[in-house]
């Protein structure tokens, strides 16, 4: 019969895990190597047009004209969509707060630079965009809030009109004592910061096929879609179709990291194709309109924080106080990033109490989107600086300050002031591991020894907390409902014993349907390779999520443990009919069904699901002749928020240590990554390579956030970073190549003992590249508080002291 | 819109005659007149190097190229480098699965096309000498960590079978 929850790899039915923590190969990288995986560009259907979007040159203006009819009139051209088209037959997006959405093609205004404005569907793309030079529009430019300070200055203009205010959400989330303990404390650091705009930028922009069928009002859309199942909730909120009339096809994507974006592309292209009587409408947005307009601009942040410390280092009290600029309106769901860090507010220490006052604005900048981490790397920059500055202040090195503040093994479960719990961790054993790995003394001499001679050399110790597997209730503050994020997936056999895992998502990139099919091979003791993981459309699939959150290596586990665990009850009871004896005589171990009293008779899963379906005559009466077994996952014991937005929210709570060491150059206000080292504690590793590649893969968006990319926006709200010749991506050049080593606590709570482990580099390298920076520049008494400390940032600061 | 132009190319071994206008990239000539979708467009500015291909037997950006420019060339694309009778993967394409040099997988026909241009020229790169040479091309998931090890195990394998 079935087993109970399965805590570990060893507790699968199999004598060995041959795949589960295990470093394979992936089954995604033939097609990607090979350039054949079916990326949205390389789709065509019969009779597609292709759309091009005219894009608004003004932050915030009001349309008076749109003279769309020479566009009309060009051969090639079958399509031309305009505001007035949206207002007939659309709403304006769903958002949370509600009510600060635009819709998807701007009706009688725009509000950011690079808002729609009109599209053209032709023939190809290069016509279309030929025809978009042909529409001549009026527009009568308005006042403009260019950020977040002058959205809350008084007779500032309205980027929402009807919200009489540009104030998207205030509140204050007070958790224990603050007051007190700030009045107690025998040291109180405190000071601003401010981390600028970044964002995903994944290598494919956006991009969709839509189709809409006229005679049977529904719409079909293939794209890189993130989540198929919301992108069809908010299609059917915007384009008013039944959300089961709106069919989601996920390509594979290339990359996403949450800032994919999506919505308005598609229903640009969508209402295209309606116009241009359901012929197919792709689509492509480009790199300019991506870094413009696209999902990509996140945490645009200005920040006030304090912390109150005893004498003996112990902190007893964090206050941040967040302005946090949303862009134009709440779209893109960026308000989430705002409230995201309750989930560890605190971090890694015992903390007792903690206020956090945020604002969220709206201004005349792009809408805010998630990006990796969806909001702890400006929080932990904010906190984790503060925690340096309290060392510098006590005398204390940062890396004791820190392990006389953690979180305590024997202390686990713990609840953070915020609310959340934090399932198990060794923090200590993690920073003791990296103070090794690094050899912490020898660096701190050499820095001495480089600080003598008048070198800037800094050494950052950070520690971070990675909520992993997230739940809706943590967002309730923001307005978003729920407890609960379902997985699901079926897992069926066929005669010749081959398994399919259907699930609702398609790949991003790191590597869920290997996990899948690591998971389903050793619980049903067959070859990785004769495992096939497949995509569902959102229309047929099983209640799913996909990639976010750092979720999905968790979830998916546990939905298809699940499933297996279904078809092994199942399999179990036919078995039991066959041989004439009890389901409890029977087990499931290696592949084979066999008598737990005589494991040498028993069947393969092959002949099993072959009698079922073929065999109608042999099965018990009530058992289907359908070998597959459907299973949807959700975290266990979620709880709902109270007032204060505090709830068990999300499941799983990794840890790392990163140091690292840096110079400043004096003379250019260059950074260099001297070494770099990490220590990660993720639970049970699924697959350590990729687990790896996701830790990698953050330390490069970490350093990019830290020290290059950046939204630049001038006075006027125009931006001012439309190529990658501005928006900096790291190179192979600009990251370290880090030494890394690993401690494992199993989480006790989460299937195989897996933790969410996509988000914990990002979260922690921008914070220990800032702490280092600022260990560097501390004998000149500078330091550097705002994001990122480029090269130009750093030559002014030094300025100030030459 | 100008009147087309004649092509005469030969990608990756095979001779293709088309009209194309004289504005339309190689990039997309090579995807939607060929429908060779191994190459892809990140940026189309010229930074990304996801659109590498090599021309005459050097590396290029084929999203800055123009398909008329290509007149008379030698084009090498992603779909050249799997054994045609086979399907075996190219030990480049096998050590990047190998050492797990790619994630979401869409920037690496461009970092494996230069890697081909690579190790033909320096079958033993140092690790510096690997940065210098893909340090046009972007990548958003890996971190590069492992694609420098894939370059490095492809260039072993490539030496090893070479003396073999």
């Amino acid at each position: 019969m079935a087993r109970g929850v399965l805590k570990l790899p060893e507790d699968l039915p199999v004598s060995v895990p041959r795949f589960v923590g295990k470093e394979v190969t992936r089954l995604e990288d033939p097609g990607l190597v090979t350039g054949t995986a079916e990326f949205i560009d390389n789709l065509s259907l019969a009779g597609m047009l292709h759309c091009a979007i005219l894009r608004s040159p003004h932050p915030h203006a009001r349309i008076l004209r749109i003279d769309t009819s020479a566009a009309e009139a060009m051969d090639g051209v079958a399509a031309v969509l305009t505001g007035e088209d949206l207002r007939r037959w659309c709403n304006p997006a769903v958002t949370a707060p509600e009510g600060w959405g635009s819709y998807s093609m701007a009706v009688d205004k725009v509000r950011f630079v690079g808002e729609p404005v009109a599209a053209v569907a032709a023939c190809n793309r290069y016509l279309a965009e030929d025809a978009l030079e042909q529409i001549r529009v009026e527009y009568e430019p308005l006042p403009c809030v260019p950020d977040a300070h002058a959205a809350t200055t008084p007779g500032a203009s309205l980027v929402f009109e009807e919200k009489g205010s540009n104030v998207i959400q205030s509140r204050v989330y007070d958790w224990g004592e603050v007051d007190r303990m700030f009045a107690e404390a025998d040291h109180v650091v405190s000071n601003t910061f401010r981390w600028n705009r970044v964002g995903a930028n994944p290598t494919e922009t956006f991009g969709c096929i839509c189709q809409w069928d006229l005679t049977g009002n529904a719409l079909t859309c293939h794209g890189s879609y993130q989540v198929p199942r919301f992108m069809a909730l908010g299609r059917s909120a915007t384009l008013r179709l039944p959300a089961n009339r709106i069919r989601i096809i996920a390509q594979p994507m290339g990359g996403g990291f949450g800032g994919k974006g999506g919505p308005r592309g598609t229903d640009i292209a969508a209402l295209l194709s309606r116009k241009a009587e359901g012929r197919p409408v792709k689509y492509i947005e480009d790199r300019i309109e991506y870094l413009l307009a696209g999902g990509g601009q996140s945490w645009d942040r200005h920040y006030e924080a304090a912390l109150a410390v005893r004498a003996d280092g112990t902190i007893t009290g964090l206050k941040v106080k967040l302005l946090d600029d949303q862009g134009a309106g709440a779209e893109g769901y960026g308000t989430i990033s705002a409230a995201k860090p309750l989930a560890a507010f605190t971090g890694c220490y015992r903390i007792e109490a903690a206020r956090y006052d945020l604002t969220l604005v709206a201004t005349n900048r792009a809408p805010t989107y998630p990006f990796r981490g969806y909001g702890p790397p400006p929080h932990y920059f904010v906190l984790e600086s503060l925690v340096d500055m309290a060392a510098r202040k006590l005398g204390m090195d940062p890396a004791e300050l820190r392990r006389r503040n953690y979180i305590r093994p024997e202390q686990f479960p713990y609840v953070v002031p915020s609310g959340n719990e934090y399932d198990s961790g060794q923090y200590e054993v993690v920073l003791d591991k990296a103070l090794a790995l690094a050899d912490y003394a020898k660096l701190r001499a050499e820095q001495a020894r480089a600080r003598a001679a008048g070198r800037l050399i800094g050494i950052g110790v950070v520690s971070t907390v990675e909520p992993g597997v997230f739940d809706w209730n943590c967002y309730a503050t923001v307005g978003v409902p729920g407890v609960g994020v379902p997985e699901g997936v079926k897992v069926a056999v066929d005669i010749l014993g081959n398994v399919t895992v259907a699930v609702g998502f398609n790949l991003q990139g790191q590597g869920q349907f290997t996990v899948a099919a690591q998971v389903a091979a050793d619980y049903l003791g067959v070859d990785m390779h004769a495992v096939r993981v497949a995509t569902a459309a959102s229309d047929v699939a099983l209640p799913h999520f996909g990639q976010g959150g750092s979720r999905l290596g968790v979830s998916v586990t546990g939905a298809v443990l699940g499933a297996c665990r279904k078809l092994e009850v199942l399999f179990c009871r036919v078995v039991a009919h066959l041989m004439q004896t009890t389901p409890e005589q029977v087990e499931l171990m290696d592949g084979r069904l066999r008598l737990k009293a005589n494991p040498a008779v028993g069947m393969t899963l092959a002949e099993v699901a072959g009698t079922m379906l073929a065999r109608s005559d042999l099965l018990p009466p009530d058992v289907e002749p359908c070998p597959e077994a459907n299973y949807v996952w959700t975290a266990p014991g979620r709880t709902a928020p109270d007032e204060q937005g505090r709830c068990k929210s999300y499941l799983t709570a990794a840890n790392a240590t990163h140091l690292v060491m840096v110079e400043v150059d004096r003379e250019t206000g260059q950074t260099s990554i001297l070494g770099y080292w990490i220590v990660d504690d993720c639970g049970t590793r699924l697959n350590p390579a990729t687990v790896d590649g996701q830790i990698e893969g953050g330390v490069a968006q970490g350093v990019g956030a830290a020290l290059f990319e950046e939204y630049v926006y001038g006075e006027s709200a125009q931006p001012l970073v439309t190529t990658f010749v501005d928006y900096l991506i790291p190179t192979i050049g600009e990251v370290p190549s880090s030494r890394k080593a690993v401690v494992v606590t199993p989480s006790p709570v989460s299937p195989l003992g897996a933790k969410g482990t996509g988000e914990g580099a990002i979260h922690t390298t921008p914070a220990a590249i800032m702490c280092a920076i600022n260990d560097a520049l501390s004998p000149l008494g500078i330091e550097v508080r705002e994001t990122p400390a480029s090269p130009r940032r750093l030559w002014q600061l030094l300025q100030q002291v030459a | 819109m100008t009147d087309k132009q004649r092509v005469c190319v030969t990608v990756n071994g095979r001779r293709y005659e088309r009209w194309v206008e004289p504005r339309l990239t190689l990039v997309d000539f090579l995807r939607h007149e060929l429908h060779l979708g191994g190459t892809h467009v990140g940026c189309e500015h010229g930074i990304c190097g996801l659109c590498t291909v090599l021309i005459d037997g050097r590396s290029g950006r084929s999203c800055l190229t123009l398909a008329v420019q290509v007149d008379g060339a030698e084009v090498t694309t992603i779909e050249s480098l799997r054994d045609p009778s086979t399907g075996a993967l190219h030990p480049i394409q096998q050590a990047f699965v190998d050492a797990h040099g790619l994630q979401c997988g869409f920037c690496t026909p461009g970092f494996i096309m230069t890697t081909v241009e690579l190790l033909r020229e320096n079958p033993d790169p140092s690790d510096e000498e690997i940065k210098r040479a893909l340090d046009g091309n972007l990548c958003r998931c890996t971190g590069y960590q492992s694609i420098l090890a894939s370059v490095r195990l492809a260039a072993r394998r490539l030496r090893e079978g070479r003396e073999a």
